[in-house]
């Protein structure tokens, strides 16, 4: 039996590698788990929501290149909660740190 | 027929009502409307407020301003209400001996003690001597771990201190873990080769050593003369989830006493009160005095130059000469305020002692007739100067279903709290108290540490929601309320105020039950003070027990949960207390405006 970690979802298409780094380590300061999976689907908003809507935590991240999205289940696919066009360090940990908030019930940063 | 309009200016809101005079001389109301006032109340600045409102409100009913053919305009009782805010006690940090703050992400719970090693020296760590480590943002997470890592095997490192927020990075990377603190904004300040204490509380819980004189005391090795020194480091620490406490010779944190200054009362029974005695022996000095004629504060001290400041504004304001202006009531309130301490290293603030008082300032009497030559011109109609503001405020205030003579009202407003009664054969006793909702408000900014007289204001006149998800809320009371749209995710985990225009952002990160309790403090400090202040004085024989009906009118009886209060407060004297419905339909406001039309029948008769 495999059994999962409850994580947020990162669902990427051709990533850019610092951008990932940056995301993920806003997650980490937040102590939550993440699982990251390279997608072919190219349209940044609907990676965002199926990530979002395929985590048990109802949490996701979308990554396409240097475009990101965060989204959270029972939002509408066209509005992310969060989302930035070549985003530089602190935004990218923001958005990470902001899709672990969302399932601590804290506060966006 | 013709159309009457009663006017009332107040400190902070100018109201109309506008009746129509029947040829038999009874008065049928057609409209009403409010506006804020403009300039200080009882100047010729007010027309334009007064201009305003009369618009409005005859906008409603399709007609013009022209069609009036008498405005009825109060004779403003010269009082007019101020408030100040004096801090008692200031804290210092000399050396800077101390961290205490909460960041949200530390990491690695515990406690350690070391000395303080800056990173860019730990090639001379000396091994076998305990170190807390100290890492500026320019260092990456990464760099920092590994150098701890490389390092840990010849040196002793127990703790880590960060600029950046980075403290579950580190760990995660560590091979030994320690506790570890960050987000301390100003690192550059901390001294090397300092023995340190460091704590991290558990998830969920604040500090037990570091805010404790003895924990401190057991931590850092100090003598009982020593301990005694950092007692108050230990009491500002209380409640902090995280801590860095410095073994600094001259280190200290010093809580010092301001010279608060006497306050003279020139009344009917001279006295003279300290500031710092307190709110509660304050009032128990202004109320054993008697008729007051003015009171002043000794020069070159705060309270001195509160009054002072308060006098001198109200001069620059309505012309009259300093010495024309009286102060002939305070009430004062006994506060906290969170204030940056000086020295902090990581934005600190700790509670100080402060007074905030509300003044009533007499002026000479107000040009009342100026600003209504000025109406007569502009508007070319006929305008008079007619009754007393309370006498007003009762005659309209008895226009609320179920009430009868005799009767008390309390005008709640922005300024001041004014009580009347009025007996069975129409005689009226009135009295004015400092202090009303602009001091409520005063005392729900500086106790939360705002900043912002405006979002005070909301919080004072919204209930509190916490935003759960993006799809509920909790309500302060416990009541959980869905919505159908989702929430905008800017408000996702805030406390917020429920507004009739949608949510209000709190941006202050403050707990919900903290803002909820300062909230109803403040309203009670004030106006369950006031009320007893008030209706002590108009009551026959000055005994509460003679008045039996009070009907609360004025700006702050719109409030929420202030007639409750006085309700329940009330109700130990068999008292009958409610919010006024003036004319069956105003609410708790238009009681003067409405009088003013009222008593133009009785004067005709
Ligand atoms: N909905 C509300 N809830 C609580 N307080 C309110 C509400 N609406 C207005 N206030 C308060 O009422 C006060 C103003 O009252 P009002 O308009 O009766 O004053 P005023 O009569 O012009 O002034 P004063 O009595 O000092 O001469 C302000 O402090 C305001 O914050
Ligand atoms: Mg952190």
């Amino acid at each position: 039996m495999i059994i999962k970690k409850p994580s947020i979802f990162i669902y990427a298409n051709e990533p850019d590698a610092a951008v990932v780094k940056e995301i993920c380590a806003g997650i980490e300061e937040e102590g939550v788990f993440f699982e990251l999976n390279e997608m072919e689907n190219t349209n940044l908003k609907e990676l965002a929501w199926n990530a979002a809507n395929d985590s048990m935590l109802g949490s996701g991240i979308g990554i396409r290149g240097t475009y990101i999205a965060m989204q959270m289940r029972g939002i509408e696919k066209n509005r992310p909660v969060e989302s930035y066009q070549n985003p530089d360090k602190e935004q990218c940990r923001k958005l990470g740190a902001n899709s672990a908030r969302a399932i601590k019930k804290l506060p966006f940063k | 027929m013709s159309y009457i309009a009663g006017i009332d200016i107040g400190n902070s809101t100018t109201e109309v009502c506008v009746g129509e005079a029947a040829a038999d001389g009874s008065i049928h109301f057609l409209t009403s409307a409010s506006c804020p006032t403009t300039g200080t109340k009882g100047t010729v600045s007010n027309t334009h407020g007064v201009k305003a409102a009369l618009k409005q409100a005859m906008s409603k009913i399709g007609r013009d301003v022209e069609d009036i053919s008498l405005i009825r305009l109060n004779e403003a009782a010269p009082v007019i209400g101020d408030t100040a805010m004096e801090t008692l006690t200031e804290t210092i940090i000399t050396d800077s001996s101390m961290i205490g703050h909460n960041p949200s992400t530390p990491a690695g719970a515990g406690q350690a003690v070391g000395e303080i090693l800056l990173i860019e020296n730990i090639s001379r760590g000396v091994p076998g001597i305990p170190y807390i480590v100290a890492a500026p943002a320019s260092y990456s997470y990464e760099e920092i771990a590994a150098i701890l890592n490389q390092s840990g095997d010849s040196l002793d490192i127990t703790g880590v201190i960060l600029q950046a927020d980075e403290a579950v990075l580190v760990k995660n990377r560590l091979h030994k873990k320690v506790p570890i603190i960050d987000e301390v904004a100003r690192i550059d300040k901390l001294p090397g080769g300092v023995p340190a204490a460091i704590e991290v509380a558990l998830p969920g819980q604040t500090i037990r050593m570091l805010s404790n004189p003895y924990g401190i005391a057991t931590l850092l090795d100090l003598n009982a003369e020593e301990t005694r020194t950092v007692t108050p480091i230990a009491k500002s620490l209380i409640g902090k989830r995280s801590a860095v406490v410095l073994k600094t010779p001259g280190g200290n944190v010093r809580e010092n006493v301001l010279p608060a200054g006497e306050i003279y009362l020139d009344a009917e029974h001279s006295a003279s009160v300290n500031l710092d005695e307190g709110a509660e022996k304050i009032m128990q000095v202004v109320s054993d005095a008697g008729i007051i004629r003015d009171i002043t504060g000794q020069p070159e001290t705060n309270v001195g130059n509160m009054f002072a400041r308060i006098k001198k504004g109200m001069s620059e304001l309505d012309g009259t000469a300093n010495g024309d202006i009286h102060i002939t009531d305070i009430l004062a309130v006994d506060t906290l305020a969170p204030v940056l301490i000086s020295g902090a290293l990581a934005g600190e603030t700790c509670l100080e002692k402060a007074v905030g008082i509300a003044a009533m300032v007499k002026t000479q009497k107000l040009p009342m007739r100026q600003i209504a030559e000025k109406l007569r011109l502009e508007l070319d109609t006929d305008v008079k100067v007619a009754g007393v503001e309370a006498v007003m405020a009762s005659l309209g205030a008895l226009t609320t279903p179920g009430t009868k003579l005799p009767l008390a009202i309390l005008d709640m407003g922005g300024g001041s709290t004014d009580a009347a009664v009025i007996s069975e054969e129409g005689k009226v006793v009135i009295t004015h108290q400092a202090g009303a909702g602009e001091l409520v408000s005063m005392l729900i900014e500086t106790e939360l540490g705002l900043g912002d007289r405006h979002i005070a204001e909301q919080i004072k006149k919204y209930p509190l929601a916490k935003v759960e998800s993006l799809f509920h809320v909790r309500v302060e009371n416990g009541q959980m309320t869905f919505i159908d749209e989702s929430i905008d995710p800017r408000f996702y985990g805030r406390v917020v105020l429920l507004s009739e225009e949608g949510f209000i952002r709190i941006e202050k990160d403050i707990p919900m039950e903290k803002i909820a309790q300062v909230r109803r403090d403040a309203k009670r400090k004030v106006f369950v003070t006031n009320a007893f202040r008030a209706l002590q004085k108009v009551a026959p024989d000055q005994d509460l027990k003679n008045i039996s009906n009070v009907v609360l009118v004025g700006g702050s009886a719109e409030d929420f949960e202030i007639p409750e209060m006085l309700m329940e407060e009330f109700s130990n004297y068999r008292i009958v207390c409610g919010r006024g419905n003036i004319r069956g339909q105003e609410g708790p406001r238009n009681a003067v405006a409405t009088g003013l039309v009222l008593s133009y029948v009785g004067e005709k008769q």
